[in-house]
């Protein structure tokens, strides 16, 4: 469905001068500075996917997201959408893409928000019974009657994500491109637009394609990571691959009955983390051995009062990665 | 047909949003009514006192100068924020209008849209008043009239071409203000005034690099003068539509080299 090849973007800027007469000889320079933002860049996305996009600021996430949605034209390399060139071909691309950039709406800031849905219809020819069961739809899953007849630039950023979604939604596109959609949310609304992207996926076989710096996001939403970082993929596989690829370990915290039974080293594969009174914290390697084993390898010891087990904290993991 | 009628939305929704703010819609439409008045006025001044500039009388510098307005007021009612391209480099504005399945041309064209009343109605009085005076003293009849109105909107073609093409230079270099005070506002001042003003150099640039010249000068050789012939027409609106055709595929070029900005 959605195919990238070996895809670059470069930027040029003039490249800044040091010594005297920087400024004046920096007009005359014709030095360039080349910025890789994105560097080789290959995935193929099926339909139906939930991809969460991820890689920490400036590693090339919204340029890529930009040359997929055909606004910036890659340096080399090709996208192929419905197997067609969102550049070449960018006007019959986009008409079955939804794109959303949670930094900056694309409604009519200073019209009610029910006009940009009005516009947004006959831009994409839309019809108007079409229209209105469309609308009839979202204003259901996304509780936009509290303010259709608002201008956007009164809304709250709750509201506002929210009746971009819409208006990304509104055309029915089978794909969506979503960078960031949960930013500055509060954890309810948050929660409102995860639940309802997780439906689109399942229930309309939607394929989506998300960014976000929030890890709770990738962690309840996509069935699919791939990291990218200074422009270049680190990694494309399932959050579990992820997990494993790293091999952070879970930390088992077991409390023992009597103080003697702490007198004992920690047999291997576990690996001592911490001991406290009668509390023993142990590494454990889920690769290696699984929690049953670990705890039958502590219970020789002596008589297990308490058992407290965390798995790797995902942020961490994603630390790792990038 | 498709997008006149998407052109024609997307300017109704633009009118809307400007009529949020009605003290700026209708304080800068007065203004703009104003301050070309006294533009006219500074003309008139000379031509009174004088009588003629070069051998041009003042019906006739009206005539040319009513033209010129008229046809950069239709360029700018209908192709506003190509004028302001830069704005949405900068911003990286031009994202929204990517995203969408309707030409990006047409998109911006739509933005900002806004009826340029002053301007109309003091071209259309001053062409009248021009075009009047010079049907009474026989110089011209009303064979002039339709002639008149296709160089007016040959000339609309011409100054969006012109506006494009310079508009399009941002996409190389990013900010382009300083290059529309050259190719749009002083290539258009100059204009205005009989062309036969100025020092030969000068004309030739103004009918060649910058044809400005062929929105209202040139083919007013022919329609008030009798010059040469009404090839001298023709030829303004073949300039006007191969400078238009440039314009185009320069523009599609440029589209790709649209940076946007981070987010």
């Amino acid at each position: 469905m959605i195919t990238v090849t070996e895809l670059h973007k470069q930027f040029r800027r003039a490249a800044p001068k040091e010594g005297p007469f920087k400024g004046l000889r920096s007009l005359f320079s014709r030095d360039y500075q080349v910025k890789e933002a994105v560097c080789g860049i290959s995935f193929q996305i099926e339909p139906g996917e939930f991809v969460g996009y991820i890689g920490p600021n400036g590693a090339g996430k919204s340029t890529t997201i930009k040359m997929l949605s055909g606004i910036l034209h890659p340096t080399s390399g090709e996208v192929r959408i419905f197997d067609r060139s969102p550049h070449q071909e960018r006007r019959l691309v986009t008409k079955r893409l939804g794109v959303l950039f949670g930094q900056r709406t694309q409604l009519w800031w200073d019209l009610p928000t029910r006009d940009s849905y009005d516009i947004l219809a006959a831009m994409y020819g839309m019809d108007a019974a079409k229209k209105r069961t469309r609308l009839g739809q979202l204003r259901e899953l996304l509780a936009l009657d509290e303010f259709l007849d608002t201008p956007v630039r009164q809304l709250s950023l709750g509201q506002r994500m929210r009746a971009d979604i819409a208006a990304a939604l509104l055309h029915d596109p089978d794909i969506l491109f979503l960078d960031e959609p949960t930013i500055g949310l509060d954890v309810i609304a948050k929660r409102n637009i995860r639940q309802f992207l997780k439906d689109i996926n399942l229930n309309l076989g939607k394929t989506i394609m998300l960014t976000t710096h929030d890890m709770d996001d990738i962690e309840q939403l996509c069935s699919r990571v791939i990291v990218i970082n200074h422009g270049r993929l680190g990694f494309d596989g399932t959050i579990d691959d992820l997990r494993r690829r790293i091999g952070l370990p879970t930390i088992i915290r077991v409390t023992y009955n009597k103080a003697e039974s702490m007198e004992h080293e920690v047999p291997a594969p576990l690996r001592c983390h911490s001991r406290a009174g009668r509390t023993l914290t142990v590494e454990c390697n889920r690769e290696q051995l699984s929690a049953m084993e670990a705890l039958r390898l502590l219970e020789q010891f002596g008589e297990l009062e308490d058992v407290h087990m965390e798995e790797p904290n995902f942020e961490d993991i994603i630390h790792r990665v990038y | 047909m498709k997008w006149i009628h998407m052109y024609a939305l997307l300017v109704r929704a633009s009118i809307r949003s400007r009529m949020q703010y009605k003290f700026n819609f209708w304080f800068s439409s007065i203004m703009a009514a104003i301050i070309n008045v006294v533009e006219f006025l500074m003309l008139a001044v000379i031509l009174l006192k004088f009588g003629h500039i070069k051998g041009w009388s003042l019906a006739e510098a009206g005539y040319l100068y009513a033209v010129l307005s008229l046809s950069k007021a239709l360029y700018r009612m209908f192709a506003s924020d190509v004028h302001h391209l830069e704005k949405y480099l900068v911003t990286g504005s031009l994202d929204s209008l990517l995203l969408r399945p309707v030409p990006v041309l047409l998109a911006l064209m739509s933005q900002n849209f806004s009826i340029k009343f002053g301007e109309l109605i003091q071209g259309i009085a001053i062409l009248a008043f021009s075009m009047g005076t010079m049907m009474q003293t026989g110089q011209i009849t009303w064979t002039a009239l339709p002639l008149t109105v296709i160089v007016i909107l040959s000339g609309s073609v011409l100054l969006f071409a012109i506006g494009l093409l310079t508009a399009t230079a941002g996409f190389w270099i990013t900010r382009i203000e300083e290059l529309q005070n050259i190719t749009e506002d002083a290539a258009r001042t100059a204009a205005q005034y009989p062309m036969s003003i100025y020092p030969k150099w000068l004309q030739g640039l103004l009918i060649s690099v910058i044809p400005v010249g062929f929105a209202n000068y040139m083919p007013s050789l022919y329609i008030l003068r009798h010059e040469a012939g009404i090839w001298l027409v023709g030829l303004s609106i073949l300039v006007a539509l191969a400078l238009f055709t440039i314009a185009l595929r320069a523009w599609k070029i440029g589209l790709a080299r649209y940076q946007s900005t981070g987010s």
